[in-house]
């Protein structure tokens, strides 16, 4: 909302300074966010009387004027303008003063001073303006006119404010009453305890009353009451249509709207000063002289003003006349109805609409209009005949000559009093500050709401019409706080008494796993959730799940959320490459979305993608290159940091389960008592084509649900070995297609208490060995706790665990 | 002897040493058959025995030291190695900005005594705005444009759901940050993200044991622990829908020191995050008995602290995943 301090200081009078106004109402909720300070494009302009008006005696087109111009004295001006005739009021630049560059209206920039000169064998002692030359309107037509009652020999830029401050004030979705000037008035008045001046709301008097005959009677009729509960409207006749006076489109343009003829700016006016929307009907374009506040209905259609056709649905509320729909209620008028230059009559409507009908509606259209914006909020519930009377009265102003009729007005649904009672124990309970009864009385009159003390701490407050916001004692409470800027509220150490639960352990793993990932020379990356339905259909596919779709996507690229993460890292990858990466090792940690049994689920995944060189080289070396292996082994590291290295098991996955790896590699990371952890792989080679890539694309992806779920940081500790450990090792020749892991772990399955590990140390194949066979070789460690083993024991115990495994794997020594 | 003076290096001393005085060695054997010899002559062929033992081990120890010495003095007369050139490489991963600041945020609230709860981002319009205080067709969800799933489902707008997740199934004392993503309907620019992430944070307990005061201690600490502990903090009245009284809260502006910069659009503060006491009819709608219990609430956006914190002012580098912003941290 706009707020010009001219404008504001007719409501509150006296001087106000712009920065102490920015501060005190940012703080107290309603946030300056600008303050443009407007000067005018020009100087040494007064306000003028031409006095008397003669044809230039050598130039046809040329007056030779005398002007008034009060303190300048009478000058002699020679003026080309069509429209200068004795008489009128004008803006005159004496000699010395500068005008707007004649290029661009509007420009601060002021052009040279004027000179007296001699204009085809006449002196010219100034200059008569017109709107362009002053930089205030695009108008060149002919000199400025301004109204009778102009002070002649004023500044013209005291006349008109064009010194003048713009605060852009951010009003809050709650203060409603806020989008006008008084009610932003009220706020400063109550900030700054000045008193606020009713200013011009009460003159109607000087309206002359239209004869019975010259208005035909209007018939209101309500038949939606739940969506307006009230409507109210005045018919005027003897309407002239016409530009508005300059000082009040100067107004206009200062808040951001653009004048059009005199009955519309008096509307849009009346609305930025007192934030009640009113529309004007042509009164002889409503057929039957009826007007009708109904639901659509069977209508689907109407023209707005803007020339678009727009469909209603039949809740949409509408103005309608004998025949159909005119306007739709609160957002805009139709095109049938519209005010134009032959009006002569107008009926200027001042309605109360449901603010979440306007709303839906609105919104719907994609048609935010000044009045709509205003009505969702929430008008004054009692600002409508107000409302119209100071209409009638600006527009008699404006429109000379004009009548008005009587004001019908219908209510059908009046507003109760809200009454809110509260204590001041409520409030110190909420502040935390202790505000005695009789201030927190005063803080909330200043405000326009009537409190009663009703007990020692008890009071009662009357809610003004125009604060919908304020149902319940919090609400209040937040009133007596706001007018202080929060300033009485102290500051006090805050230690909350809540136990904290166990539920935040998860956080701690979740930044193990990153942290082990980091150290490997992994990257963490962030992708947005949004993916294209083709990279679910690669990455996302597991059996029994599909996609989750978003019914109003940014684009069709981002319309599904990712199923899987490797989509997002395989983007990174590509968008690095294109960017001086010769390597990309990265992981990312977030939330994959699916649907399951027609249910939408969450899960929180991690996945890693590494490409290219490892780091670990020295100059003019080269650093291992990432593949399956390398990144299995950060998967390792991951699990291992997890205590769930060897509670998980490495298998071979059928390529079809994992279309996007390459079948040779996929495989599946499982609990060895059941369950999935998740999938490891180097990308399919197809994909890898789109990639443009040199050497294999590792990737894997964890469900850090299940890893959070079965992992845990915490290890048992022990002291080191006191005893020596003794090792041998074991070779045993197997078929080529055995799983080398599982030699591992059937060997530590042996009945055998010392041996304490076993770890493959050589896969060897063909030479000397038979085709399809491979030689495996592990080491095993015995130790005893206790003392230090023999060569006896030792080779005892080995040859067990050598024929067990010889026995279990139907293996051959060698 | 003569095969240990022409040992030239550690390694064949050692040889020569097992072969002589190593387990099976010749010596040893020649001691091990002293059983054999009769007992009287056993002390003097023993005796022998020993200082030749004796005598060979000095002298491995003397040909040892010279060869040590001799190897001492070939490295020193090594040529210099040109320190200048680059050390070896080892891997390093980097964690993301966000991640960083999003744990450091938690360790401070965390410190001060409140429990991380995650809350899920798909959500019901209940969670995200009903329960909230957001009456349907009201202009107040216009200040957060929704992503719809279909089903009354939503993705969430902000961390606020976590508000009501949390008090649904516990009762009070609590005190809880809610840490994760958000998604509203921006495209990505240097000011917006669809997607980012905030911390919600509340605090219930009996009426009037945690008032407007606390949430000005809290978030005073809070903003000092992560900004400094000599930033100055304000408070300024607001509005949300889910807090009665509303506030904001704002810090000094770190760039220009207050004096006023295009950071903090000369006003000399950041808005750093919005707060205020829960709303009675949130309270309601979990449950509780507005005149029982109070508490208070606040959010913030941890990209905007970020950004406030690294001193960047472009929202994509957070997603655009460019090794060369990232690796930065």
């Amino acid at each position: 909302m706009k707020l010009p301090l001219s404008w504001l200081k007719e409501f509150v009078p006296g001087d106000l300074d712009p920065g102490v106004l920015t501060e005190r109402l940012s703080m107290a909720g309603l946030e300056v966010e600008a303050v443009e300070r407007l000067k005018p494009a020009f100087s040494d302009v007064v306000v003028a009387k031409v006095l008397r008006v003669e044809r230039h005696p050598n130039a046809e087109r040329l007056s030779v004027c005398e002007v008034d111009g009060g303190g300048a004295g009478r000058l002699n001006v020679v003026c080309g303008a069509p429209n200068v005739r004795a008489g009128m009021t004008s803006a005159l630049a004496v000699v010395g003063a500068r005008l707007a560059a004649e290029k661009n209206a509007g420009d601060q920039a002021c052009g040279p001073a004027l000179e007296a000169a001699v204009i085809r064998g006449v002196r010219s002692e100034g200059m008569l303006c017109s709107e362009r030359e002053l930089g205030l309107f695009d108008d060149h037509r002919g000199i400025v006119a301004l109204p009778d009652d102009a002070p002649v020999g004023q500044s013209l830029a005291d006349y008109l404010e064009l010194d003048d401050c713009v605060f852009d004030v951010a009003v809050t979705p709650n203060r409603g009453d806020c989008l006008s000037i008084l009610g932003l008035a009220r706020e400063v008045a109550a900030l700054l305890g000045r008193k606020l001046s009713p200013a011009r709301t009460k003159r109607i008097r000087s309206v002359k009353r239209a004869a019975e005959n010259s208005i035909a009677p209007i018939a209101i009729e309500i038949t939606a009451p739940d969506l307006c509960p009230r409507y109210a409207a005045l018919p005027m006749a003897k309407i002239a249509i016409s530009d508005s006076p300059l000082w009040l489109r100067r107004r206009l343009k200062a808040c951001g709207m653009r004048p059009v003829n005199n009955v519309v700016d008096v509307t849009n006016y009346l609305m930025l000063e007192i934030g009640q929307p009113l529309h004007a009907f042509d009164l002889d374009r409503l057929r039957q002289h009826r007007v009708i506040v109904r639901r659509a209905g069977e209508d689907r259609e109407l023209e707005t003003l803007d020339h678009v056709k727009r469909p209603l649905l039949k809740d949409d509320l509408v103005i309608a006349d004998g025949e159909g729909p005119v306007a739709i209620a609160g957002v805009m008028g139709g095109l049938t109805s519209e005010v134009d230059n032959s009006t002569t009559r107008i009926l200027l409507e001042s309605a109360f609409f449901d603010p979440p009908s306007v709303t839906r509606t609105s919104r719907r259209l994609g048609l935010v209009s000044e009045a709509s914006y205003r009505f969702e909020r929430g008008v004054d519930r009692q600002g409508q005949i107000a409302a119209l009377y100071r209409a009638a009265q600006l527009l008699s102003e404006v429109a000379r000559g004009c009548e008005a009729g009587a004001v019908i007005d219908v209510e059908p649904q009046p507003q109760p009093i809200r009454q809110v009672e509260f204590s001041t124990k409520l409030i110190t309970g909420l502040l935390g500050a202790a505000i005695p009864a009789g201030e927190a009385a005063r803080r909330l009159r200043a405000l326009g709401i009537k409190v009663k003390r009703t007990g020692k701490d008890s009071l009662e407050a009357v809610i003004p019409s125009f604060r919908a916001d304020l149902r319940e004692g919090a609400d209040l409470a937040e009133e007596v706080a706001r007018l202080t800027g929060l300033a009485d509220i102290p500051t006090l150490p805050c230690r909350p008494s809540a136990e904290v639960g166990g539920e935040d352990q998860r956080r701690e793993l979740l930044r193990a796993i990153g942290e082990r990932l980091s150290a490997c020379g992994l990257s963490e990356i962030k992708s947005l959730a949004f993916t294209a339905p083709e990279e679910n259909r690669t990455f996302g596919r597991l059996q029994g799940t599909g996609p989750v779709k978003v019914t109003n996507p940014l684009s069709a690229e981002l319309s599904e959320l990712r199923q899987s993460l490797i989509c997002g890292l395989v983007a990174a990858l590509r968008f690095n490459l294109r960017r001086e990466a010769q390597a990309c090792h990265l992981f990312e940690l977030g939330k994959v979305f699916y649907r399951e049994h027609d249910e939408l689920r969450e899960g929180l995944r991690v996945a890693a993608l590494s490409y290219g060189e490892l780091a670990f080289r020295g100059l003019g070396e080269r650093g291992r290159r990432a593949d399956l292996f390398t990144l299995k082994g950060m998967i390792e590291g991951c699990l291992d940091t997890l205590g769930l290295v060897d509670k998980a098991e490495f298998v071979r996955l059928p390529g079809e389960l994992a279309p996007y790896l390459h079948p040779g590699t996929a495989t599946d990371v499982r609990l060895k008592t059941g369950g999935l952890l998740g999938r490891l792989g180097e990308l399919h080679p197809e994909l890898a084509l789109t990639l443009e890539v040199d050497y294999p694309v590792a990737v894997c992806e964890l469900d850090v649900g299940e890893l959070i779920t079965y992992g845990s940081l915490r290890k048992p500790v022990a002291p080191p070995p006191r005893f020596p450990a003794v090792r041998r090792d074991l070779a045993l020749l197997l078929d080529r297609d055995f799983p080398a892991a599982q030699v591992r772990s059937v060997i530590a399955q042996a009945d055998a208490s010392l041996l304490e590990s076993v770890e493959l140390f050589d896969v060897y194949e063909g030479g000397s060995l038979p085709a399809g066979k491979k030689s495996v070789a592990v080491t095993c460690r015995y130790r005893a706790k206790d003392r230090t083993l023999t060569d006896q024991e030792v080779n005892l115990l080995h040859a067990t665990v050598t024929s067990f495994a010889i026995e279990r794997l139907g293996a051959v020594p060698r | 002897m003569a095969e240990l003076a022409q040992s030239a290096s550690l390694e064949q001393i050692e040889n020569v040493r097992v072969k002589v005085l190593g387990r099976g060695g010749e010596l040893t054997e020649l001691l091990r058959s002293m059983r054999e010899v009769p007992a009287q002559e056993r002390p003097a062929i023993g005796q022998l025995a020993n200082q030749v033992k004796r005598d060979i081990e000095e002298r491995i120890e003397v040909l040892k030291n010279e060869l040590r010495r001799r190897a001492l003095g070939e490295s020193l007369a090594r040529a210099p190695l040109d320190v200048t050139l680059p050390g070896v490489q080892f891997p390093r991963g980097h964690i993301h900005p966000l991640t960083q600041i999003t744990e450091r945020l938690l360790d401070i609230w965390a410190a001060m005594g409140f429990e991380v709860i995650p809350t899920p981002d798909i959500e019901d319009d209940f969670h995200n705005f009903g329960a909230l205080n957001f009456p349907s067709d009201h202009p107040a969800r216009d200040m957060q444009d929704t992503f719809f799933l279909g089903d009354g489902l939503l993705l969430r707008t902000h961390t606020s759901n976590g508000q009501i997740r949390v008090m649904e199934r516990r009762q009070p004392p609590l005190a809880v940050v809610c840490p994760g993503a958000c998604y509203r309907r921006d495209e990505l620019s240097v000011r917006y993200s669809p997607m980012f992430s905030q911390i919600e944070g509340f605090a219930v307990d009996e009426f009037g044991k945690i008032t407007m005061a606390h949430l000005k201690g809290a978030l005073t600490e809070f903003l000092r622990a992560f900004f400094g502990p000599t930033s100055q903090v304000r408070f300024r009245a607001s509005f949300f829908p889910f807090t009665e009284p509303s506030a904001e809260a704002d810090v000094r502006c770190i760039f220009c020191a207050g004096t006023g910069c295009r950071v903090c659009k000369h006003s000399g503060w950041i808005e750093i995050l919005g707060a205020g006491m829960i709303h009675p009819n949130v309270l309601r709608a979990v449950g509780y008995d507005p005149q029982r219990y109070s508490g208070f609430a606040f959010g913030m956006g941890v990209e905007r602290l970020a950004l406030i914190k690294l001193g960047v002012d472009d929202m994509r580098l957070f997603f655009e995943n460019d090794l060369r912003f990232l690796t930065q941290f």
